[in-house]
C-alpha cells in the first residue's frame, strides 16, 4: 500500500436554525482549491449548492457492553467507508449533524473504528450557537451544552440581533463552559475559511504550536482600570451590586500596555490570595492590600484614596466597574465642579479597561477545569489516577486536552482525549523552557477541587 | 499452526491473465457459466472479459452516478443487477452489455443486492427498508422500517430473506408477507453469512466480535477476542466451517460435534495486513484470502478449522474481492488500484481432496 495522508474531517454542529448551512455553503463556494465531501445529517430548507453531498440519517450504535465511549456513528462508518474508496475525488470531508446530535460518538467514531481511522483524522469540531438563542437552549437540553463542551471553535453568530453587553455576557459563559475553544463572533456565518478548517484540533501538537498555552489564566478578578492621577485626594464611589461585599487590590505605577497589565495581574493574585481586611464606606483605601469593601446600605458608597505623588492607579476588581457602577473622582475640586452643569468635571475616566477570565460559580453543569502546575509528574502515579478518574467519571468528562511535564522524560507528553478514550505521546523536546503541567476536562458536575488535590498528589 | 515451516508455494495458482480497469475495483464474478468475469469498479465502470483469455467483450462507463455500490449475479449467470449512489437499481443482459430494466428507489444509496437461489427474486436493501423484485423489475414485497440502515442481506431459501441491521436480524417470508424469526442483540451488526443448511446465522460486529444464532434451537453464542471488526465471513459448502477476518489472520471456527463453543478456532496467519477478502470453493474445503497487503492465498481446510496453504500469489494491492470460477478450476482477485488477476488453479495431491 502506498502511503497516503489522512484526509481531514471538520465536524459542523450546533441547533436548528443556528446557521449551519449557511456557513457550509460559504465555505463551499469560497475559492480555498479544496474538493470537499459533505455528509448531510441535517436536511434543512436551504439546499447544499455542491457536488458531493451525501444525505444521511444519523444512527447511533451503542455497543452490546454498554460503554458509552465506544457508541460511534454507523451512518459515518457506513458514508466514509465508501467514500475512502473515492480518495481521488475530495481532499477533505464536512459532517454537518443534526441539531439533537451528540458530538461524543461523533468524536469518538474517529478513535474507535480501525478503519476510519487509518484513512481519516479528525480536524475540529466547530459549534454554531445562535447568539439570540441559545441562552434559552443551554438550559433546555444536554445536547446544545454538549455541543459547545466539545467545539474546538465557537461560532457566536447572529451577532446582529443582540446588544454587545448582552454578548459579552454570552461569551463569558460559552468560555466558562469551555476554555479550550476559541471563540468566533459572526453576523451571518461569515467567518474566514481558516478559523474553521484545517484547525488540527486534535493533535495537540499543532495546537500548542499556534497557541503555547491555549489557556487564557482564570483570575479571581474581572476587570481592571489604570486611572493616571495627580497628587491628591480621590473617591472611589460606588452603588449596590449583586453582591454585598466586593474585592479590591489598588496597586501603583500600574502600566497601561498588554504585558504591564499581565504582570499586575499576577502579582494581584497574590495579593488576593491573602484575606480580605473588610473596609466600610468612609476608608480610606490602603495601597497593595487585599480589601473586602463593604456595599450592604442603600444609598451610593464613597472609599478614599490619597496620593502623595502623581501615579498610574490600577484597580483589580472581583467584578466589573459596570455592574457597581464604580466611578473614580478627584475630591478638592468637587465642589465646584458640581455647580456648573451638573457634569462631574472631576470624574476622572480610566486611562484603559481590562476584563479578565474570572474564576467564578459556574453556572452550569457543563464546564472547564484547568489544572496548572509547575514541577514534573511521576508518570505511573498519574496514568493510574487518570484511568481511575476516566472509568469512573468517563461518561462526564467530554474533553481532554494538555501537556505534562513526566520526571526523567527530556520531552513535552501530549494528552488529549474524548471521554475515556484517551491518549499520552511525546512532543517536543523542553530544552530551556521551565517545565510545567496543564490539563483542561470539559465536563458535566466535575469537583474541580477534589481533581486538583489529586493532580498533586502525582507530582514529583 | 501446523504447515506454516513447511510452505513454499507450489504452483497451486498459475497466471493465467491479468486486466485493469478504470478506477477502485470492488465487484466481480463470473458469469455466463464460468465464461466470462464480469468486474465493476467503484466509479461506475463494468466490464467483461472473456474468462479464459481475458480479451475484453464490453465495457461500460458511469452506470450509475456517483458510483457503483453493489452487484449480483443471476444465478443462471445470464443476467445480474448492479446498484448505487444514484437510488437505482439495474438490470442487464450479460452478453450484450445492454441494461434491460432500470428500478428507481429514490434519493439515497442502495448498497445490498441479492438474486435468491432459484433466481426468481432480487432482494434490493434500501436505507431502513428491504425491496423484492421479479425479473421483470416488479416489486413483489417490501418490508417495514428497520430499526437503522440494512446492513446485509442474504436468502436462507427460495423465499426466505434474511436482513441484519443495528440490533436485529430478521428472517422475512417474502411470499407470505410473514416474520419468521428474529433475533435481538444490541450490537452494529456489520456483516452476515447463513449455513448453507440454514440453521446458522453469523454476524461480525462493530465491537470486533462475531456473533451467531442456530434458528432450530434460538441458541446464540459470541466469540470475541478479534483485533479489528470481522467484516469477511464465509461459510464453505457443507457448513462445517466458518472463516472470519478481523485482523491479518484468518479465525476458522468449526461447527463440528459441539463446536465451535467451547473450541479454539483455526488459525491461518501468512497474510502480513488485514484480510480484506474471503470466498469458499463451490465444492470441497477450499478456501480462497485476500488481505490489504495484495497477497491472495488458497488453503485446504480440514474439519477442525485447522487448515494447510496451497498455493499464494501477489495481486498487488488491497484485494477488494475474490471469485471462484463455477468449476473451481480458475481464481480471480481485483484490487484497489483497478487491477484484476485470474489464475488458473491445479490441484497436485495424488488423492484429490475430498469432495472436490
Amino acid at each position: 500500500m502506498t502511503v497516503e495522508q489522512k484526509v481531514p474531517v471538520t465536524i459542523l454542529t450546533g441547533f436548528l436554525g443556528s446557521g449551519k448551512t449557511t456557513l457550509l455553503n460559504r465555505i463551499l463556494s469560497e475559492e480555498h482549491g479544496k474538493r470537499i465531501a459533505v455528509i448531510e445529517n441535517e436536511y434543512g430548507e436551504v439546499g447544499i449548492d455542491q457536488g458531493l453531498v451525501i444525505n444521511a440519517d444519523e444512527e447511533v450504535f451503542e455497543m452490546s457492553n454498554g460503554c458509552i465511549c465506544c457508541t460511534v456513528r454507523g451512518d459515518l462508518i457506513r458514508v466514509l467507508g465508501n467514500l475512502m474508496k473515492r480518495r481521488d475525488k475530495f481532499d477533505y470531508v464536512l459532517v454537518e449533524t443534526t441539531g439533537l446530535a451528540d458530538p461524543g460518538p461523533v468524536a469518538q467514531t474517529f478513535f474507535m473504528d480501525d478503519e476510519i481511522r487509518n484513512e481519516f483524522s479528525l480536524d475540529g469540531i466547530v459549534t454554531l450557537v445562535d447568539a439570540a438563542h441559545i441562552d434559552q437552549q443551554l438550559g433546555r437540553s444536554d445536547e446544545s451544552s454538549e455541543q459547545v463542551a466539545f467545539a474546538d471553535v465557537l461560532v457566536l453568530n447572529k451577532t446582529d440581533l443582540v446588544s454587545d453587553e448582552s454578548l459579552d455576557i454570552l461569551e463569558s459563559r460559552l468560555r466558562d463552559m469551555n476554555r479550550m475553544a476559541r471563540v468566533v463572533r459572526s453576523k451571518q456565518a461569515e467567518v474566514s475559511i481558516d478559523t474553521v478548517l484545517n484547525l488540527s484540533a486534535f493533535d495537540l501538537d499543532q495546537v500548542l504550536k499556534r497557541r503555547p498555552t491555549f489557556l487564557e489564566p482564570e483570575y479571581p478578578f474581572e476587570w481592571t482600570g489604570v486611572f493616571s492621577l495627580e497628587k491628591g485626594r480621590y473617591e472611589l464611589s460606588l452603588e449596590e451590586g449583586p453582591d454585598p461585599t466586593m474585592s479590591l487590590v489598588v496597586l501603583e505605577d500600574q502600566g497601561i500596555d498588554e504585558a504591564a497589565l499581565n504582570a499586575g495581574a499576577e502579582s494581584c493574585v497574590r495579593l488576593y490570595a491573602d484575606s480580605a481586611e473588610l473596609l466600610h464606606p468612609g476608608s480610606t483605601v490602603p495601597i497593595e492590600k487585599h480589601v473586602s469593601l463593604q456595599l450592604q446600605s442603600n444609598e451610593r458608597k464613597s472609599f478614599f484614596l490619597e496620593l502623595d505623588n502623581p501615579t498610574h492607579i490600577g484597580l483589580f476588581t472581583q467584578h466589573t466597574a459596570e455592574e457597581f457602577d464604580i466611578k473614580v473622582s478627584r475630591i478638592d475640586t468637587l465642589i465646584t465642579t458640581t455647580e456648573s452643569d451638573g457634569k462631574n468635571d472631576a470624574l476622572v475616566q480610566p486611562e484603559t479597561e481590562r476584563t479578565w477570565v474570572a474564576e467564578h460559580e459556574h453556572d452550569d453543569e457543563v464546564g472547564s477545569i484547568a489544572i496548572e502546575r509547575i514541577g514534573d509528574v511521576d508518570p505511573e502515579k498519574l496514568n493510574k489516577w487518570l484511568s481511575r478518574l476516566l472509568s469512573e467519571k468517563g461518561v462526564d468528562i467530554f474533553r481532554t486536552k494538555g501537556f505534562i511535564s513526566y520526571a526523567g522524560e527530556s520531552r513535552r507528553m501530549v494528552f488529549q482525549g474524548v471521554h475515556m478514550l484517551f491518549t499520552a505521546q511525546p512532543d517536543k523536546e523542553w530544552g530551556n523552557e521551565p517545565r510545567h503541567n496543564q490539563l483542561v476536562f470539559i465536563g458535566r458536575n466535575l469537583d474541580e477541587k477534589e481533581m486538583c488535590r489529586e493532580f498533586d498528589k502525582c507530582l514529583v | 499452526m501446523p504447515g506454516v515451516e513447511g510452505f513454499s508455494p507450489q504452483g497451486m495458482l498459475h497466471e493465467g491473465w491479468s486486466a485493469e480497469v478504470e478506477d477502485y475495483a470492488i465487484v466481480c464474478g463470473w458469469t455466463l457459466g464460468g465464461k466470462a468475469l464480469l468486474v465493476g469498479d467503484v466509479a461506475g465502470g463494468l466490464y467483461l472479459f472473456e474468462g479464459k483469455s481475458g480479451s475484453p467483450l464490453w465495457q461500460k462507463k458511469e452506470v450509475h452516478k456517483g458510483g457503483l455500490l453493489a452487484l449480483s449475479i443471476h444465478p443462471d449467470g445470464d443476467i445480474f443487477a448492479t446498484s448505487g449512489q444514484d437510488g437505482r437499481v439495474l438490470i442487464w443482459n450479460s452478453e450484450e452489455g445492454e441494461s434491460t430494466k432500470v428500478i428507481e428507489l429514490g434519493d439515497g444509496w442502495v448498497e445490498h443486492l441479492r438474486w435468491s437461489p432459484d433466481g426468481r427474486f432480487l432482494a434490493v436493501a434500501f436505507s431502513r427498508r428491504v425491496h423484492v423484485y421479479g425479473i421483470d423489475g416488479h416489486e413483489h414485497w417490501k418490508s417495514g422500517e428497520h430499526p437503522s440502515t440494512v446492513s446485509s442481506i442474504a436468502w436462507s431459501k427460495s423465499n426466505e430473506l434474511a436482513t441484519a441491521c443495528y440490533g436485529r436480524v430478521t428472517f422475512f417470508d417474502v411470499v407470505c408477507d410473514e416474520v419468521n424469526q428474529k433475533f435481538e442483540w444490541q450490537g452494529s451488526l456489520v456483516s452476515m453469512a447463513l449455513s448453507p443448511d440454514g440453521d446458522v446465522v453469523a454476524c461480525g460486529s462493530q465491537d470486533n466480535s462475531v456473533h451467531f444464532w442456530r434458528r432450530s434451537t434460538d441458541q446464540d453464542s459470541e466469540m470475541t477476542g478479534y483485533p479489528g471488526k470481522p467484516s469477511q465471513l464465509a461459510f464453505d459448502q457443507s457448513g462445517t466451517v466458518l472463516a472470519t477476518g478481523g485482523s491479518d489472520v484468518v479465525t476458522v471456527w468449526s461447527f463440528e460435534g459441539n463446536g465451535p463453543e467451547g473450541t479454539a478456532p483455526g488459525q491461518l496467519s501468512l497474510h502480513t495486513d488485514s484480510i480484506s477478502s474471503l470466498a469458499f470453493s463451490n465444492h470441497g474445503m477450499l478456501l480462497a484470502s485476500g488481505a490489504r497487503d495484495g497477497s491472495v492465498l488458497v488453503w485446504f481446510l480440514k474439519n477442525n478449522g485447522d487448515g494447510d496453504p496451497l498455493g499464494g500469489a501477489f495481486a498487488g494491492e488491497l484485494v477488494s474481492a475474490i471469485a471462484w470460477r463455477p468449476d473451481d478450476c480458475s481464481l480471480a482477485a481485483v484490487n484497489s488500484k483497478g487491477g484484476l488477476t485470474v489464475w488458473e488453479f491445479k490441484m497436485r495431491t495424488k488423492s484429490s481432496p475430498k469432495g472436490f
